[in-house]
């Protein structure tokens, strides 16, 4: 039997274009908050877990240990953690085993990324070659081309229409217009979202998430320590992860992602819970049609149903689950190692009744669902107070 | 002879022998002989763990599972913008990505009949493409 693992304190830098900060300022600019909100200093802290996801995109080779050093770990053990855009998942996944090894007791987590220090030609370059560089890369396939293959599917089988994607954006856009570290804080209207240019055919620039910098920090703890360190820790109570084979055309099915359906399962498994006890969510919408995708995966409806599910405002505040009510990947920003880290400190706020005029009243229970590549690498979190 | 629209990887001794294959229209994959198993595009080693695999022809037909029109390019892409990317499941069950040419928006869709043929997008450059059947 695992011991309880509880987040204690959480950070989180402005998302944007952060032409005024490099990946170790950002840090510290999600670090300092963390442990000031955990009434810790750095030297409390056991080890680091750092997640960033390219040094390519950094322009920076070993990143982490520049982020070690920065926020002044000194030589306290550091661990860097890799899962493409399900980084920073993998990161509190590593911390949590840590805390669980009886190796460290009190891990401070930082996800961090620069993506927009290139342009976005390049940009687009440094993440296709996150494709199989064998067999999909030489045709030309970009990210949002993968998940518009996964779109064309859904709304062949299911029907899902082109409104339905768009209705994703706007509510990403509407809840990311109150979240001030949101990247993009302004609504948008459906008649925007469909008419703006196409990026990969049926998905146009309002389906595709941002390319952002930034930063998010949590300080995680074993049991014992948590409760000494707060009266209100969160604790990680599921856990799941899956993969997915490397080249999509080999899946059986276009229309979903089965690494998710099997992490939520275990995560739902390890916690007691099944998808109607999830009071608030946050999930991987790095395109619209993906968080379609995730709201069946992770069984919030039938498979198929999505489209409806988000046409009937059931994500919204007041719905059945509400979704990425801090404006996702879409509206606050996808720095790729920072966005999972980043899910957990919306989720923390949420359960500890920190979430403003965003706050879901009530919220115990909250799952973050977090996807790498294509879903090789996906990783689901359940938190609860 | 280098596969793709762009690529930068080296081409192994496998990846020369379906160069060579396309060269003669024809389309190679592999078959596991200790599993059964058959890989299109294909592979060195087996997912069991085997290294004894044979080269195998494939129907060069197929039927489109799915598509998409990029028009945002990698820069190593940016000349061939917009164009079509498609997987198609070829017959026995294998899929395969790749690009999808003489097609218009009315005859573009999930189902359509296909051809996989060889075609050289540069003089040292060759790669398949689906075309419809």
């Amino acid at each position: 039997m695992p011991s309880k693992v509880g987040i204690v304190g959480i950070g989180h830098s402005k998302f944007g274009k952060r032409t005024d900060a490099t990946i170790r300022e950002l840090a510290h600019e999600a670090v300092r908050p963390a442990l000031e909100d955990a009434g810790l200093t750095i030297g409390d802290m056991d080890a680091s877990v750092i997640g960033i996801a390219g040094e390519e995109f950094a322009m920076q080779g070993a990143p982490a240990a520049v982020v070690h050093d920065y926020v002044g770990m000194g030589n306290k053990p550091t661990y860097r953690v890799e899962a493409a855009c399900a980084t920073g998942s993998a990161a509190i996944r590593t911390a949590w085993s840590l805390i669980n090894s009886r190796l460290h007791d009190v891990v401070l987590v930082v996800g961090a990324e620069t993506m927009t220090k290139v342009s976005s030609a390049r940009a687009t370059e440094l993440m296709a070659r996150a494709g199989d560089t064998r067999w999909e890369y030489p045709f030309g396939i970009t990210f949002p081309g993968f998940y518009a293959l996964m779109a064309t599917a859904h709304m062949n089988e299911f029907g899902t229409t082109r409104e339905q994607l768009s209705m994703v954006s706007v509510k990403n856009h509407k809840y990311g217009a109150m979240n001030p570290y949101a990247h993009l804080q302004r609504e948008v209207s459906l008649e925007e979202a469909m008419k703006s240019i196409m990026i990969s055919h049926p998905l146009n620039l309002y389906d595709c998430c941002l390319i952002s910098d930034g930063a998010a920090a949590v300080v995680v703890a074993g049991e014992e320590k948590a409760r000494q360190i707060t009266d209100t820790p969160v604790w990680i109570t599921g856990l799941g992860a899956a993969s997915d084979s490397m080249l999509i055309a080999e899946r059986p099915t276009l229309t979903g992602l089965t690494g998710t359906k099997i992490a939520v399962k275990s995560a739902y498994e390890m916690a007691g819970i099944g998808p109607s006890d999830v009071d608030v969510a946050e999930v991987h919408d790095c395109f619209t049609i993906a968080e379609i995708m995730a709201y069946e995966d992770l069984g919030f409806c039938k498979k198929g149903n999505g489209g409806k599910f988000i046409e009937e405002k059931q994500s919204y505040i007041g719905g059945k689950v509400p979704v990425n009510i801090d404006g996702g990947l879409k509206s606050k920003g996808h720095p790729l190692g920072a966005t999972g880290v980043s899910m957990a400190v919306e989720l923390v706020k949420q359960l500890r009744g920190e979430g403003g005029n965003r706050q879901v009243s009530g919220a115990e229970i909250g799952l973050s669902h977090n996807v790498g590549e294509t879903g090789q690498f996906v990783f689901v979190h359940v938190y609860s107070r | 002879m280098k596969f793709g629209y762009a690529s930068w990887l080296p081409e192994t001794e496998l990846v020369s022998k379906f160069i060579e294959g396309l060269g003669n229209n024809k389309l190679l994959g592999t078959k596991c002989k200790k599993c059964n198993q058959k890989y299109l595009p294909p592979r060195a080693h087996c997912k069991c763990g085997s290294t004894d695999l044979e080269w195998i022809d494939v129907p060069n037909k197929g039927r489109i599972r799915s598509y998409t029109i990029v028009s945002f390019a990698p820069e190593s892409m940016s000349r061939y913008a917009p164009y079509i990317v498609g997987v198609a499941e070829v017959e026995g069950g294998m899929s395969l990505m790749g690009q999808l040419t003489g097609v218009t928006p009315s005859t573009l869709k999930v189902g359509l009949p296909v051809q996989i043929v060889a075609h050289q997008p540069d003089t040292d450059r060759i790669v398949y493409k689906f075309k419809p059947a």
